[in-house]
């Protein structure tokens, strides 16, 4: 009976496990090889497109099509393994509504803003988009352009879009996606450290003997970094995980010390736990006299929201958000003495045993700590704040910078590290940390960049959410978006988004590899190549650059960032876009396409062809008449090497699985500012912050203060936004993968049974979720993996049908300015009750 | 005061040999209609304490196995029959049912002394109590699922294939019971290592 | 030739779409204009069939077949390898982990499975019933080889 049932469970399962998955299987499946060469596949290393951590994953290719991808063994940050959207790769490029052709919005055989999208060629497309931002030029200057970019640009990409509009356009309106991701960490870095980035690495994961999560759900995020803690806590029964969240995930299956907060309160809890370290003697005082000050920060600091908003008017301290003063230690004992464990736990809602626990981690001298943190952290009003005060504990008991001792910022994007923040994509910076307002940076850049001094312009551009107000309000005209899908991702879609996307005034381009809805509000469609249909390289979070080749060809028209950059820099000149004063004082510039300028500049163009490994197509290159990723990459190291962010020769990144900058004499560096592994530490120091001029680090005196906006009697609930395992951000790949749109196909509202219970919804039921900003329509969800507290909500943000940001506030961390996208208050109703 | 004791004296008397005051008639009857009422209200008192509400009232129960019944599928599913507390935790048959009572003095003796007042303690105690429940319904071959769940009424074409076989190999012959396979259904399982087949 | 051919089909597929929809149905994941709040889809039953499926590629880790609603796999309990584990597997009649899962970081066989591959769901999901918004063009191999050899 069971062999029956078996055998012919069997011979239908097949057929109809390929019907659902909708394969159509070989008719002749041949399980006889006949044939080595047949069957034989070309593998070539690659970084995974998605996340931060910088999978490795090995790629095989059959007729020029991707048929396989798996972890690649000898990564040493995955080790042979991916989560599931890693072994789902081969699918990413292969939704059948790829865009092959640029598109344009087209009434009566021209261009209208209200026209409908028409194929056009790619010199139509370059045409009209260089007539608009000429005119922007013209008529209002060089604050009417801008870019919005991504932690998805490869490096070079990402650097030539920068000298593009810094130096070409003269304009410092670009600002990379990567504002909405880590701004916070990075503001949180230079306060700090003066230097960005984690001083540690992945490998302090094999050492630590605590892992703190703080607003982080590594097990859904950051899947195979939770891997490496979980192999270290399950391997090790001495190694505690604390889990610290506003509502309970997937990471809290590991956690020894899971505790749920309210929204808000972790600065709080921070500043308790350097209390506790203080008033129980575990301060590491030679460590502190010896590499660390203490300031006082500025309070009252507002939320980043348009300056009249009543938030902004009460805000005494808005104007010098990022201020401080030096303090003693004394000072600092007595500020976080408010901070006690009953008034803590009061406010934060843990329980009073798992603070002190907790608190006793970073305390006890014998426990090496890893503090990590995502968006928890980053997506907050105070976000630079609690970066601040995370260092404080690694830095009072002296755990920073040696094995296992490492507060860690995780990235959301694949080269948010590489690109955003390396390269200095942000409207404030430039590449290797410098910045714009500083003129000794600005003349390195133009030094290194072959440009007259005064080219670059001193004032920071527009930053993500300032962009949206820009367009809105008329100022910011001629606008490209780069590999980001930025209306279903950025905050407030209605107010401060969408309007200014659609403002008559205004010409949008969006490049993306699928339709989007961010190309739904564009004016001009770019078909654009992704992943390893370009020779790319990207950076992770542990300052590991890896690189690609290209592997197979883009479909259609449809070509890379790098190559659109280039080809649309041919169309402006310097007549269009710098200043006659600029032109007459360096008469050598009159006239020179922005392409001659930036790619031609005897500097990116110096390599050859024959420089490109055989084995590789290399499609940019062959445009351009010169290896220009080598050429790009080789200038952009120039701003690094010898400054402690030293990149290797271009070509070892091909033949080895990435290496952590700085990069010194061959030799990579797995921990910064420590003595001994660090070679810009000075022997004799110990310990070095080199990124500050007296090589000390801050400790931060900074408070709890209230976030911009909580649930009243109108709107009662607190709106958490964020993404799921199966889907990486904004869905725009992996819900054209079949198994993992199956996986999680549409978003839901997470919500407690008693708070559905209590406005009469249950599970399935169709509601509207309403801010004051706007609403969306989902499904309830009292089961599954988020397990919310009552009070609080969450959504996921991949799915286009259910834009949850249509809800959310576009109050900023007033230093970074990253959103919070953790924190707004929403009602829930039954859709059937809503009169539309 | 005197008078009160009197008559006192005389309820005693008439308490202490009632045959001699009142009818035999009278005695059974209205012993039989006490006992009633007694019995009823005692049954009553009983059943009051075999009722969710009753159970949820200490926090123990409400903020942690009850918190966690409510994700599962014995609290909301398709048809809507669904189980209380009770109906797993305290046995049909009278005899078993006033054993299980007094065992639950014990609880009360629990919940007054604090032991599990807080998720921590409880997660200590988990074991401990999972193991009684388990030791209890593999005792009486999981007569409180079998309640609802009945092998002989179940449709095996309405079942998932992985359902069918393992029911087939294992629960139709009697190799297995209920809870030995369905640990954990209704609220979190313990920490397992050691437990036979985990 | 062939890259020829999809181009054209591309086109075409590009065309239609215009042709018929509206600017504001270009995003495929949508299919509403960016102002309307369309009524959600019901939430997608599980497949809980237990039937196996092809794999795209020999490395993908399979698709979970049947329903693992409540399946609690924590510090406390496994619940997936209370069936799957090596152990296991005679009496649950359940597939063995796979042998990949034995191996450590350092690629050292272990007497059990590694902690590394404890959480099964970073890899493995179950597959909902949800009818996918496009098309995915991706080729099985096992396809290009039969049509190479139709083609000889």
């Amino acid at each position: 009976m069971k062999i029956t049932r078996r055998a012919f469970v069997k011979a239908t399962a097949a057929a109809n496990a390929a019907a659902v998955a909708g394969i159509s299987l070989p008719a002749s499946a041949a399980n006889i090889v006949t044939d080595r060469a047949r069957t034989e596949l070309k593998w070539s290393k690659a970084p995974c497109r998605f996340c931060g951590t910088g999978c490795g994953v090995e790629v095989a290719v059959k007729n020029g099509k991707v048929v396989a991808t798996l972890g690649d063994p000898q990564a040493e940050v995955n080790r042979g393994l991916n989560c599931i959207k890693g072994y789902f790769l081969s699918k990413i490029m292969y939704g059948a509504d790829r865009l092959t052709t640029p598109l344009l919005r087209m009434r009566d055989g021209e261009y209208h803003k209200d026209g409908e999208f028409t194929p056009v060629s790619w010199d139509t497309a370059f045409d009209v988009m260089a007539e608009k931002f000429k005119a922007a030029l013209r008529e209002k200057g060089p604050t009417s352009v801008g870019m919005f970019g991504s932690g998805q640009w490869t490096v070079w990409e990402g650097y030539a879009a920068s000298k593009l509009f810094k130096a070409g356009f003269r304009s410092n309106n670009i600002d990379p996606n990567a504002r909405h991701c880590m701004a916070s960490s990075v503001a949180g870095f230079i306060r700090t450290f003066g230097i960005d980035e984690p001083m540690g690495c992945y490998d302090d994961m094999e050492h630590a003997d605590a892992f703190v999560l703080w607003g982080s759900n590594m097990a859904e995020m950051h899947p195979i970094l939770w891997t490496r803690i979980t192999d270290r806590r399950l391997s090790h029964p001495h190694v505690k995980v604390a889990v610290l969240s506003t509502f309970e995930h997937r990471s809290f299956d590991l956690a020894d010390l899971p505790m749920i907060f309210k929204p808000q309160t972790d600065l709080a809890i921070l500043n308790y736990i350097a209390n506790y370290i203080i008033e129980t003697g575990r301060v590491n005082s030679d460590f502190v006299d010896k590499h660390a000050n203490f300031k006082r920060g500025a309070i009252d600091i507002g939320y980043g929201l348009r300056p009249e908003h009543p938030l902004e008017q009460k805000a005494a301290g808005r104007e010098r958000a990022g201020a401080a003063e030096p303090m003693t230690f004394e000072e600092f004992a007595e500020f976080v003495s408010a901070y006690d464990a009953d008034t803590v736990s009061e406010l934060s809602g843990v329980p009073r045993n798992r603070l002190e626990a907790l608190a006793e981690l970073y305390a006890d001298p014998d426990t090496k700590v890893m503090s990590l943190w995502t968006m928890g952290f980053n997506q907050h009003t105070r976000g630079t704040w609690c970066s601040n005060l995370a260092y404080n504990l690694h830095l009072l008991t002296g755990k920073i910078a040696t094995p296992g001792n490492s507060p860690f910022s995780l990235t959301g994007q694949p080269s948010a590290c590489g690109t955003a923040r390396e390269v200095g994509t942000f409207s404030h910076r430039l590449p290797a940390d410098l910045v714009v307002t500083n003129e000794a940076h600005r003349k390195t850049a133009e030094r290194i960049w072959k440009l007259p001094p005064g080219t670059i312009p001193a004032e920071p551009g527009y930053h993500a959410v300032l962009q949206d107000r820009m367009l809105k309000d008329g100022k910011l005209n001629a606008y490209w978006v780069m590999c980001n899908n930025n209306m279903q991702a950025g905050p407030n879609v209605n107010e401060e988004r969408l309007p200014g996307y659609r403002n008559p005034e205004n010409f949008i381009v969006v490049s993306d590899a699928y339709p989007t809805v961010t190309t739904q509000a564009a004016d001009l469609i770019l078909p654009t190549a992704m992943w390893v249909e370009k020779e790319g390289a990207y950076g992770n979070a542990e300052r590991r650059t890896q690189f690609w080749h290209q592997l197979v060809d883009a479909p259609g028209e449809a070509k890379s960032d790098l190559w659109q950059i280039m080809e649309f820099a041919k169309r402006i000149t310097t007549d269009d876009a710098w200043p006659a004063d600029l032109l007459e004082a360096n008469p050598d510039y009159k006239g020179r396409t922005l392409y001659e300028l930036l790619f031609r500049n005897g500097h990116v163009d110096r390599f050859a062809l024959d420089e490109i490994d055989p084995g590789y197509e290399n499609v940019e290159a062959k445009a351009a008449g010169f290896y220009v990723q080598k050429g790009l990459f080789e200038e952009y190291a120039e701003f690094g090497r010898g400054h402690g962010h030293d990149l290797a020769p271009f070509d070892t990144y091909h033949a080895v699985r990435g290496l952590r900058w700085p990069v010194v004499d061959g030799k990579e560096t797995r921990w910064r500012f420590r003595e001994g592994s660090d070679p810009y530490v000075e022997p004799g120091s110990g310990y070095q912050f080199y990124g500050h001029e007296d090589n000390r680090a801050v400790i931060f005196a900074l408070p709890y203060e209230p976030p911009a906006e909580s649930p009243d009697d109108d709107y009662d609930l607190w709106l958490v936004t964020g993404r799921v395992l199966e889907h990486w951000h904004t869905g725009s790949m992996t819900q054209r993968v079949p198994e993992l749109y199956r996986a999680f196909p549409d978003a839901v509202v997470f919500m407690h049974p008693d708070d559905a219970m209590a406005r009469g919804l249950r599970r399935g039921d169709d509601v509207f979720i309403e801010s004051r900003r706007g609403r969306t329509r989902t499904r309830v969800e009292t089961r599954g993996r988020n397990k919310v507290p009552a009070g609080v909500v969450f959504v996921p943000f991949f799915d286009a049908s259910q834009l949850i940001n249509k809800s959310t506030l576009d109050a900023t961390d007033p230093i970074s300015k990253q959103t919070d996208f953790k924190k707004c208050a929403v009602r829930i109703l039954k859709a059937s009750e809503v009169t539309a | 005061m005197a008078s009160v004791i009197q008559r006192l004296k005389a309820y005693w008397r008439t308490f202490s040999r009632p045959s001699r005051h009142l009818s035999m008639g009278f005695l059974t009857v209205g012993g039989f209609v006490t006992g009633i009422i007694f019995w009823g209200g005692f049954n009553t008192a009983l059943e009051a304490t075999n009722t969710e509400v009753f159970c949820t009232v200490c926090h123990e129960m409400r903020d942690n196995v009850f918190a966690e019944l409510k994700t599962t599928i014995h609290y909301s599913n398709r048809s809507g029959v669904r189980a209380t507390c009770p109906d797993c935790h305290v046995p049909h048959d009278w005899t078993d049912k006033i054993a299980r009572k007094m065992q639950a003095s014990k609880e009360v003796w629990g919940h007054i002394f604090g032991t599990i007042d807080t998720r921590d303690k409880f997660q200590q105690k988990r074991l401990e109590l999972a193991k009684h429940e388990w030791a209890r319904l593999k005792a009486n071959d999981s007569l409180e699922c079998r309640n609802c769940h009945s092998e002989v009424s179940m449709d095996f074409t309405r079942q998932s294939m992985r359902a069918v076989e393992a029911h087939q190999r294992e629960l139709v012959p009697g190799n297995k019971t209920c809870i030995d396979c369905h640990k954990g259904i209704a609220h979190q399982l313990p920490d397992m290592s050691g437990v036979e087949g985990w | 030739m062939k890259r020829s051919t999809f181009f054209i089909a591309a086109m075409f597929v590009a065309g239609t779409t215009l042709a018929q929809s509206a600017s504001d149905e270009i995003a495929t994941l949508r299919h509403y204009t960016l102002g309307d709040e369309p009524e959600p889809p019901r939430i997608a039953d599980i497949i809980d069939s237990d039937e196996r499926r092809a794999r795209i590629h020999p490395m993908q880790p399979p698709t979970i077949p049947h329903k693992i609603d409540n399946y609690q796999v924590d510090l406390r309990a496994n619940r997936c390898l209370s069936c799957h584990s090596r152990t296991r597997v005679e009496e649950s009649q359940a597939p063995m982990v796979s042998v990949t899962h034995y191996t450590d970081r350092d690629g050292i066989v272990l007497a059990e499975v590694s902690p590394r591959r404890y959480f099964c769901t970073q890899c493995h999901a179950a597959q909902t019933d949800a009818k996918p918004l496009v098309q995915n063009t991706f080729q099985d191999v096992a396809d290009m080889l039969g049509a190479d050899a139709a083609s000889q």
